[in-house]
Parts: C-alpha cells; sequence; structure tokens
C-alpha cells in the first residue's frame, strides 16, 4: 500500500515540477511521472486482481475527516490499472499535439498541473473509502477537468462549453451528496464499510439510496437525460483532454455506480430494470445522434454515450441476475460491462488521437470537409479504421469480447425467467443488435469520408504528411491492445471476473468462471483460424501475380469527376435519418437569392438533440422565469451580501436550537 | 464424413444455386438460358484476369474483397449445413455468425467510399441502412427459438417444431418467412435490389463493387453466393425434420436450397424491384414477423 501513496505522491511531484521547468520540458516531465506512477500502480493493483486480496491503509487526515482509509480491492484495481495506464498514454499524445500550441508561445503550465491533478484526483476517487474525502477528490477531479476543457477558454463556444459542464458535475454532485447524507444519517459513520452495515436489510433505503447515486454519478458517466454536456464538452477541449474524459474520466461514474451497488448489496427488480431500460436508452440514443454529427468529435462524444449505455446494459444485466437469483447471467452481465469499460477506454482514445492528428493537420473537425487523408497520413488512417472496428464491436477486436458476454449473458437469462424478464431480455438484446448496426452505419461514415475518398477541401488536399512519431507510438499501443484483447480474451476474463466476482457470490460463480475462461479460449482459437485463412487467401491472391493498372474511379465512361461529386457524410446518413425522421429536430438556416443578380445565399441544415431542444431548454427558461424575480435582492453591494450570509447563519442556528 | 461433405457442398452448391436461379428466370423470360454451370466458369474466368483499379483508393479497396470472403467462409463454419451439422457446433454461434459477416461488411461498406464515387458511396449508404433493419429481428428471432427450446445455438431451430405445440407451424412459417425477407436484403435479389439491372443509380450492393475487377471481384462474386447458399441453410434447417435419418436428410437439405433458388428465381421473374422508399417497408416486414413470432412464443410459455 505504500507503494500507492508513493505513487500518488510522484504524479504531485511531476505537477509541481512542471511548473517550474521550461515550457518545452513541462509535458514530458509530466508523461515522464505518469508513467512511473502508473507502472507503481500497475504492481499493487495487478497483486490484487491476481491474489484476490484486497489492500488496505487508514491515513490520519484531519479532526474533521479523521482516519480516512483507502483500499484498493479487485473492483478499485482495475479502475486504478485503467485510469494510470490511460491517462499515460493522453500524456505522451499531448507531447506532439500540444506543440503548435507550445509554438504559438501558449502558456501550459496550469494545463500539465490540472493534467496531473487530474490523474491524482481520478485515482483517489476510485480508492478512497470515506464519503467525505471521497468527495473533496470528486470535486477537485470535476474542477481540474474543467479547466482542462476550458484550454482554449478565449474561444467563446469553448467557455460556454465549459460552464454548461461545470453546471452538470455540480448537478451531480448534489444527488452524490444526497445519497450520501441518506446514508451518513442511517449509520452516523463517514465510511463506506458502515454504509454497507448499516443498510442491510433495509430494502427501501437501499433503493433509494441506488437511485439518488445512480442519478448522481450517472450525470458524470453520461446516462440520457444526463448527456448533454458530453457532446459540448469533448469538442471544446483540446484532444487528449477529450481522449482521457471519455475514456477514463467518465468511468468514475461507472465506478460510483458499481460502488454503491456493492455498499447497497442485492438490488432490488425495480431499480434493476430501471438501470437496464436507461441504459439500452443511452445507448441507442447515443448512436442514434452520433449518425447525424458531422464534428467529428462531437460523432464520438455521442458514440461515449452509447457505450456508457453498453457497459449500463452489462451492469442492468448483472443487476437483474442478482435481483432474479441467476450467478450465471449475472456474473456474465457485470464481466461483460466491466470489460467494456476496459474496451471503450482503449478504442475511444485511440479514436480521439486519431481524430485529434487529423484536426491537427487539417484544423478543421467538420468530416465533410476531410477526405483522402488515408494516403498522405496511413498510419493514422489505419489506427482510425482499427478504432473504428472494435468500437463496433466487431470481431476479431476487443470490443466483440465483451458484447459478445453481455449477450450471453441475456441469452442465458431467457430461460427459467418470467415474462416481464423475458419480454425486457429479448428487447434488450434487439435494442444491442441495433445499436451494434447503427454504429457500423457510423463508423462507416466517419473513416470513409475522413480518410478515404478524394479531398473534398484545400485543408484536407494540403495535407502532406504524418503526424510525428510521438502521437503515433500512443495510438499503435492501444490498436494493439485492441487486437490482443479480442485475440486472447481469456486472459483478460480473469483479469476482470475478479471485480465482477465482488458482486455474485463466489462460490456458486466458480463453474460459471470456468466456463466463461474456455469460451474465450474457443473464441481466440477461431479469430485464430479466420486469421490464418484470410492470411492464405492474401498470399493466395499474391501468387497469382495479376497485374494492376491503374486508372480513374469508374463513372460511367465519365472520368472527369472532381472531388465535390463525392458522397458527403450527409447523403452517407440521409436515407437512416430520413426514416426515423419523427426522432429528430431539424433546424435549418437559409438565405434565400435575391434581387435579380443574387450574391449570396446558402441552406444549412443541422440536427438538434430532442432533449436539449425539449427538456433542458424549456427547463432553463422556467428556472430563469422565477429566478428573475429574486433579481431584487441582488444589488451588487458586498455589505449587503455579508448581511444575507449572517442572517442566514443565525436563521440557521435558531433552526437548529428549535429541532435540538 | 458429414463435415467433409459439407465443406464439398460448401464449395460448389453456392455457385450451382446461382446458376438455378439464372436458369428458373430464363424458363421464365421463355429462354434456353445458359448452363447453371456458368457462375463456375465465370467465376474461374475472373480468377485468370488482371485488375484495373482505381487511383484514388488505398490500401483498404485491395484488403476489402478478401476479408469480405474471408469472414463470409468464417461465418459458414457456424452455420447448420446438410443433416443440420454446423462444422462447428458451440453455443452462441449466431452472434459470432452476424457479427464476422457484419465485419466484411464493414469493410466493403469503406471499401465502397474509397473510390470517392457516387455511385458507390450511395450504394454503400443503402447496405448500411438495410442492415439495420435486418439485424434486431434476426436476433428476436433467435431470441425466440431460444425461449422456446432453451438451445442456445442454430440447433433451437431443430426444436421450435416440438416445443411449440399448437403454433409451431405457424412459428415456423413465419420464421420463413424473415429469414426470406433477410435473404433477398443481405443477398440483394429483386424485390429488394436488382443485381442484374443497368441502371446504377437503382442498385445497392452491385454497385458497391463498380470498381472492382479480376481476382477481387471473383471473390466478392464467390463471397456473395456463399452468403446466400447460408441464408438458405438457415431457412433448410427451420423446416427440415430432426428425426430424418442422414443420408435422407442431405438428400431433403440439397432439394430444399435448390427449391429456393427456384423460388427466387420465380419472384424475380414476376416481380419488379421496390422503389427505394418502399424497400425500407418491405425489409420491416420482416421486424413485424419477428415481432409475431416473439408473440406466439410469449403466449405459448406464459400464456394460459
Amino acid at each position: 500500500m505504500e507503494i500507492y501513496f508513493l505513487a500518488l505522491g510522484t504524479l504531485l511531484a511531476g505537477a509541481l515540477l512542471s511548473v517550474i521547468v521550461k515550457d518545452s520540458l513541462k509535458l514530458k516531465v509530466c508523461s515522464l511521472f505518469s508513467f512511473l506512477s502508473a507502472v507503481m500502480l500497475f504492481l499493487p493493483a495487478a497483486a490484487v486482481i491476481l491474489t484476490d486480496t484486497p489492500l488496505r491503509a487508514d491515513v490520519y487526515m484531519s479532526p474533521l475527516l479523521g482516519n480516512v482509509s483507502f483500499i484498493i480491492d479487485p473492483l478499485s484495481a482495475f479502475f486504478v490499472i485503467v485510469i494510470s495506464f490511460m491517462s499515460f498514454l493522453g500524456m505522451l499524445y499531448a507531447n506532439g499535439y500540444m506543440k503548435p500550441y507550445l509554438d504559438k508561445g501558449m502558456n501550459t503550465a496550469s494545463h500539465c498541473l490540472f493534467l496531473m491533478f487530474l490523474i491524482a484526483s481520478m485515482i483517489m476517487v476510485v480508492t478512497v473509502q470515506n464519503a467525505l474525502f471521497f468527495l473533496i477528490v470528486w470535486e477537485i477531479m470535476s474542477l481540474s477537468s474543467f479547466f482542462l476543457v476550458i484550454f482554449e477558454g478565449e474561444k467563446k463556444e469553448v467557455l460556454s462549453a465549459g460552464i454548461k459542464y461545470l453546471v452538470y458535475m455540480h448537478l451531480s454532485v448534489i444527488f452524490i451528496i444526497a445519497a450520501f447524507v441518506l446514508l451518513n444519517i442511517h449509520s452516523t459513520s463517514l465510511t463506506f464499510d458502515d454504509f454497507a452495515a448499516s443498510v442491510q436489510g433495509n430494502a427501501f433505503l437501499s433503493n433509494l439510496v441506488f437511485f439518488l447515486a445512480f442519478v448522481g454519478f450517472g450525470i458524470k458517466a453520461g446516462f440520457v437525460p444526463f448527456h448533454n454536456w458530453l457532446p459540448d464538452a469533448h469538442p471544446a477541449a483540446p484532444t487528449h483532454v477529450s481522449a482521457v474524459m471519455s475514456g477514463v474520466m467518465i468511468k468514475t461514474g461507472i465506478y460510483g455506480i458499481l460502488r454503491m451497488l456493492y455498499i447497497t448489496g442485492t438490488p432490488g427488480k425495480g431499480i434493476s430494470y430501471l438501470v437496464l431500460v436507461i441504459a439500452v436508452i443511452s445507448a441507442l440514443y447515443g448512436v442514434l445522434y452520433a449518425i447525424t454529427q458531422h464534428d467529428i468529435k462531437r460523432l464520438l462524444a455521442y458514440h461515449s454515450i452509447e457505450n456508457i449505455g453498453i457497459i449500463g446494459i452489462g451492469i442492468g444485466i448483472g443487476m437483474l441476475g442478482l435481483a432474479y437469483h441467476h450467478p450465471i447471467v449475472a456474473l456474465l452481465g457485470f464481466t461483460g460491462g466491466i470489460l467494456h469499460i476496459l474496451n471503450h477506454s482503449i478504442f475511444k482514445e485511440l479514436l480521439f488521437f486519431a481524430a485529434g492528428s487529423a484536426y491537427m493537420k487539417t484544423k478543421t473537425r467538420n468530416i465533410e470537409l476531410l477526405g483522402g487523408l488515408g494516403k498522405a497520413m496511413p498510419y493514422t488512417a489505419l489506427m482510425f479504421i482499427i478504432g473504428s472496428v472494435a468500437i463496433c464491436g466487431l470481431p476479431p477486436f476487443n470490443g466483440f469480447i465483451s458484447e459478445f458476454m453481455i449477450y450471453a449473458g441475456m441469452f442465458l437469462g431467457i430461460p427459467h425467467s418470467d415474462i416481464s424478464l423475458f419480454l425486457t431480455l429479448v428487447f434488450a438484446i434487439a435494442a444491442l443488435a441495433l445499436v451494434g448496426t447503427m454504429a457500423i452505419l457510423c463508423f462507416t461514415k466517419a473513416s470513409g469520408i475522413m480518410f478515404l475518398g478524394e479531398p473534398r477541401s484545400a485543408a484536407a488536399a494540403e495535407v502532406k504528411d504524418d503526424v510525428s512519431r510521438i502521437m503515433i507510438i500512443p495510438m499503435a499501443i492501444l490498436a494493439f491492445l485492441c487486437f490482443f484483447i479480442g485475440m486472447f480474451p481469456q486472459y483478460f476474463a480473469g483479469f476482470v471476473i475478479a471485480p465482477a466476482s465482488l458482486f455474485v457470490n463466489g462460490e456458486s460463480a466458480m463453474p460459471v468462471f470456468r466456463s466463461i475462461v474456455s469460451m474465450c479460449e474457443n473464441l481466440s482459437w477461431f479469430f485464430l483460424i479466420f486469421l490464418v485463412f484470410t492470411a492464405m487467401v492474401f498470399l493466395l491472391r499474391i501468387l497469382l501475380k495479376k497485374k494492376i493498372a491503374s486508372h480513374t474511379t469508374w463513372g460511367c465512361g465519365y472520368d472527369k469527376a472532381n472531388n465535390h461529386m463525392q458522397y458527403t457524410a450527409s447523403s452517407y446518413a440521409s436515407p437512416f435519418i430520413s426514416t426515423l425522421k419523427p426522432l429528430f429536430k431539424r433546424v435549418s438556416h437559409i438565405k434565400k437569392p435575391k434581387d435579380l443578380f443574387p450574391k449570396d445565399a446558402y441552406y444549412e441544415q443541422e440536427i438538434e438533440d430532442i432533449e436539449e431542444a425539449y427538456i433542458v431548454k424549456p427547463l432553463i427558461k422556467w428556472d430563469e422565469k422565477i429566478l428573475s424575480k429574486f433579481e431584487r435582492i441582488q444589488s451588487g453591494n458586498i455589505q449587503q451580501y455579508i448581511l444575507y450570509g449572517l442572517v442566514f447563519l443565525v436563521l440557521a442556528i435558531i433552526g437548529m436550537i428549535w429541532l435540538g | 464424413m458429414i463435415t467433409l461433405l459439407n465443406i464439398l457442398i460448401l464449395l460448389i452448391v453456392p455457385f450451382l444455386m446461382i446458376g438455378v436461379i439464372k436458369k428458373t428466370k430464363a424458363f421464365w423470360a421463355g429462354r434456353k438460358g445458359v448452363s447453371i454451370w456458368q457462375p463456375l466458369w465465370d467465376f474461374l474466368r475472373l480468377m485468370k484476369k488482371d485488375a484495373v483499379v482505381s487511383k484514388t483508393t488505398t490500401w483498404v479497396f485491395r484488403a476489402a474483397p478478401v476479408l469480405g470472403f474471408t469472414s463470409v467462409v468464417f461465418a459458414a463454419l457456424f452455420v447448420p449445413l446438410a443433416a443440420g451439422k454446423a462444422i462447428i457446433d458451440i453455443p452462441f454461434a449466431f452472434i459470432i455468425f452476424s457479427y464476422i459477416l457484419g465485419f466484411g461488411k464493414f469493410f466493403s461498406l469503406i471499401a465502397a467510399l474509397d473510390t470517392g464515387s457516387s455511385f458507390e458511396g450511395m450504394g454503400a449508404s443503402r447496405e448500411a441502412c438495410f442492415t439495420t433493419i435486418v439485424e434486431p429481428a434476426f436476433f428476436i428471432l433467435m431470441a425466440s427459438a431460444a425461449a422456446l427450446s432453451g438451445s442456445f445455438s442454430f440447433a433451437s431451430f431443430k426444436m421450435i417444431l416440438e416445443n411449440a405445440g399448437p403454433y409451431g407451424i405457424l412459428i415456423i412459417a413465419l420464421a420463413v418467412v424473415t429469414l426470406f425477407i433477410m435473404l433477398l436484403t443481405e443477398c440483394s435479389r429483386v424485390p429488394v435490389d436488382d443485381p442484374t439491372t443497368h441502371l446504377e443509380l437503382t442498385m445497392i450492393h452491385e454497385v458497391m463493387i463498380l470498381d472492382n475487377s479480376g481476382v477481387d471481384l471473383g471473390l466478392i462474386t464467390w463471397g456473395a453466393a456463399i452468403k446466400m447458399f447460408l441464408l438458405c441453410s438457415l431457412i433448410a434447417a427451420l423446416v427440415i425434420p430432426a428425426s430424418l435419418g442422414a443420408w435422407v436428410s442431405i438428400a431433403v437439405f440439397l432439394v430444399i436450397i435448390f427449391l429456393l433458388a427456384v423460388i427466387i428465381g420465380t419472384v424475380e421473374s414476376s416481380m419488379a424491384r421496390f422503389r427505394m422508399s418502399h424497400v425500407f417497408e418491405f425489409v420491416f416486414v420482416m421486424s413485424l414477423t419477428s415481432m409475431l413470432i416473439l408473440a406466439l412464443v410469449t403466449y405459448r410459455i406464459y400464456g394460459g
């Protein structure tokens, strides 16, 4: 456990050191220190997972907090490894990505500082066992990521996205605090252990607490309908920050949900259905809106919502398995969900990195202006395509393995279930299949339009070379992981079954554990056959020694086609979007041609998030209407504000005395 | 033994099926038609040809035909063929089947976009869109079959009849309709798509491969033929009773495969391709039939 504190110390030392060294060295120092801490954290965390014995340390913090205990149990260990390793890769990528900003002379001191704070606070969030200290590090995490988002705060949309993020995060904290306060009142303690002991047998309280926590952590994770901050914050933030946020930070929300599930024990049926339904809606909603997006980072942000949904489906199936006492279903659900956390963090970072590389070279995130980048940037294109295949859940890549486990859990739940569980499972299966195919539509669009075909604008045509090696290396590592986990899932099944079996009774789960591992071994063999066979066909084609002539693309005899005649992203998605018209709100901006000699005219159409248009915006309007009534007490006079504070304190004291 | 026979069937029958479809169409048109071996000769001729590749394309375009072909062949390992036996028979084989076909499809879609041709982009867009309707219906069908039989592989098809009681025939009929629409959609047959039309604007699958030639085109046509054969095998697995002896079952299997080819050919001769907007409605019928199956299965298990 000492090594854990040493790692945290390393992160903070790196943060402080990065402040004093000169600009060009800052990120290098941060990368080095985050690498060291990742290695240091990997050892105890891996040991915890392999031996299944949690590590624990109590630290005396302050009179208020008392002894704060840090525990690395298998669940924490899993998250610690994911967070430290993925953040390090993000840091490595930042070395290349931030170069143009450094060349412009922008100050990155605070950026580096907050990056290190973010990593350290995330690691503490997933290990601390004290509710109050948890909230403190949770807040540090939210704030440091807020400052990272507004790195380019001089742009208006970046700042407003950042503020939106901040508001959502504080809404999230309100619900988490409410859950903790309920537990605190009931147990008169702040430690998670006491929380768990106090709610045992109290079904109403544990359901209520879990519901509050699910809403609170769900806002962080980005479940629909609390997802609205995601598609704004990700495009605003620098790429490595969006990658770390999307790949890792939103998973702390999932961690919170899992931890609260661990505290509140076997869930009720109602709440389990709720989690599953919300997760299914998130997955469908996320991918549906991803298809409509042309801003690549917004598209990826919506895909994070989709994948959080898939993780949630896994957790929901796990919870239903617990509620209905199907240990097999529960274990498969949790294993699939937790493995998908790892998988999503890998391919989402990969996709963000590749998209960021394209942005760095072309200075546009609008995929309608890209195209043909695959020739100038072959490595980035390859990485993006690998990431795309993986995120669509296609074999032999990692996304398939977790989705396969979730499917298996759902199918195994079908016999011996009651009618409501049966129908829920069947529709969840259909939804997961639908999500998978829509993801294929979305990512063939993204990779095809961005990297293939002919350049659609001058910005794309002028790209001459690929990004620097320091940016390729993290992508290559991630792409290799996508492939490796997909090919050899049996080694990773053990890695995620340890955290998953926290939730499921150990003994009944053991045979299931073995069958999951052997299932993964089978998959591994099948994919090996597939690879060997594919390699043989490739070889055969080479051995046939056919001449390859080069010509323009076939255009029915017309060979003067230009790049504006290509299919665009909008036209690619159009048949699908027009089929599902009622689910989208289209906003058109038209300037019609006027006069005899019309000068400028344009037509632009965008698709607005219906949740934002019909729920969030009316709420804000309504909110403004009520709050504007209070404007008159806002004088701008500081003395007056101090008076308000004083009056409030006096009232609070009177209230406390009165209530005893 | 049966596995060897299945591999042999897998190699030859797909081309023969295409030949039978062509022969049927020729019969209805009052022509003599080409030999049913012609698709095989066409394939062999393509394998001898050199290729022309567009300057716009990248490695994706060259890799896609191979990946598409190998993914279909790999998917074939999991499908029950003659005598109802899959070469690899494991639980949840249909998930691997469906997703590995998705893998091949992913590459054929981006290869179409790789050419920079708006024809091919259009075909890819339609193909991607129809897939989104097909897959959920297929999974609902599989889930219903699993609920009835308690089996999680394609073997569940065999057990529908004995477990479904009075609704057995109805469920199987609906399942056949579902899979047949899936076949028409996935294999681009009339009325979803017209593989022999001369107008690129109205095509789906065929327009995606406009730029492929030589060996690549050969692999694509072979892959497409195998895919159609696989979906026909699924239909055969639904209707062939489990009680038949091995050799009878193989004979019945082959008869059904060629009967389906005749039906496909007859459908193509008797109707025109739907307008693109109607194609969606047609493919949605598949969701409807799978929902009906689900309703019947739910009623059978939980009702009364």
